[in-house]
């Protein structure tokens, strides 16, 4: 099933496609304000770009609990192919777990993170939520619940399968890629990472930045 | 990363960044500012959040059996318990 997507193109021939990858699960919402924005202001300099829901989030109709990052991998692959002319692929956060399988003429990813950190935090804030209620559980505890049933974690009902493979995905090599972090220096962007905020934010001057950043690097490339 | 000065600029930078607190009202936290319970914005994703950048940030490993609700009351009792965990 084709997922919905934001597309933001500007008059005229575009120069390429860039393709947003969003954080994954809670991240997204508290990002996505400052990553359409960003949008914008490629789509001003002259790029299309993209932000598809992936399949369980957002305003898709597929039960998050049916999907895994196996499958966000290929669905992006999916969006990806069908794109005509040259496409650099954008990832956020653990948005770079998935965005490798998908064909590009380059990658961009901004703070990737690791998909155990990610889980963490989500089965955290379950056992302190469980604290709050006067619940009992622990990492361990809610580990061995997600070997055989989808576990609740953080509004998230997550699969097995997701489960097992957040828990060991890394970012994958892909090239040619440029990696920025939040900071100062020459591969760092300036800004707050909104997608830790625990209420929804924007960040204007990052959203240039972020803009910046993925033109300039497009030009490094040779693509325009 | 063991001096408790730079613990402690660590830790409110990164209550700024998980809470919104802004520059300011992170320079005005003290030993008795109120956390979870006294912020709204402290839900129990801000203090899994908070755990998992005090892993990254500080450079340490936090288990399960250490965590109880003292430790996020007041900002002095969490500046107490990392400068506990990086000189561990």
């Amino acid at each position: 099933m084709s997922e919905h997507h934001l597309r933001i193109a500007p008059t005229g021939t575009p120069r390429a496609t860039i393709l947003f990858v969003p954080p994954l699960f809670d991240e997204a919402n508290r990002s996505r304000r400052t990553l359409v924005l960003a949008m914008r202001a490629l789509a001003a300099d002259g790029f299309t770009t993209l932000l598809p829901d992936l399949p369980g989030q957002n305003e898709s109709l597929i039960p998050l609990e049916q999907v895994d990052l196996a499958s966000w991998q290929s669905a992006l692959a999916d969006v990806a192919a069908p794109i005509d002319g040259p496409l650099i692929i954008a990832a956020l956060r653990g948005g770079a777990l998935i965005d490798h399988q998908a064909n590009a003429a380059a990658w961009w990813r901004l703070a990737p993170v690791g998909g155990a950190s990610l889980l963490r935090t989500l089965m955290r804030a379950r056992v302190a939520a469980d604290r709050e209620a006067g619940l009992t559980s622990s990492l361990d505890s809610l580990q061995a619940e997600a070997a055989t049933a989808p576990l609740l974690l953080a509004g998230n009902k997550l699969s097995p399968a997701m489960i097992a493979q957040l828990g060991g995905a890394e970012v994958q090599t892909v090239a040619p890629l440029r990696t920025v972090t939040l900071g100062s220096g020459a591969d760092a962007i300036a800004g707050t990472p909104l997608w830790l905020r625990a209420e929804p934010g924007e960040d204007a001057a990052m959203a240039k930045a972020i803009a910046a950043d993925i033109a300039a690097w497009s030009t490094t490339c040779g693509i325009s | 990363m063991t001096e408790p000065d730079t613990v402690d600029a660590t830790l409110r930078a990164l209550l700024a960044d998980v809470l919104g607190l802004g520059e300011d009202r992170a320079a005005a936290l003290t030993e008795d500012s109120g956390l979870f319970g006294a912020l709204p914005e402290f839900d129990s994703m801000a203090v899994a959040t908070v755990l998992t950048e005090m892993e990254d940030r500080l450079g340490i490993l936090i288990d399960d059996d250490e965590i109880d609700g003292e430790i996020f009351e007041t900002y002095g009792n969490l500046l107490a318990f990392s400068l506990r965990k990086v000189t561990d």
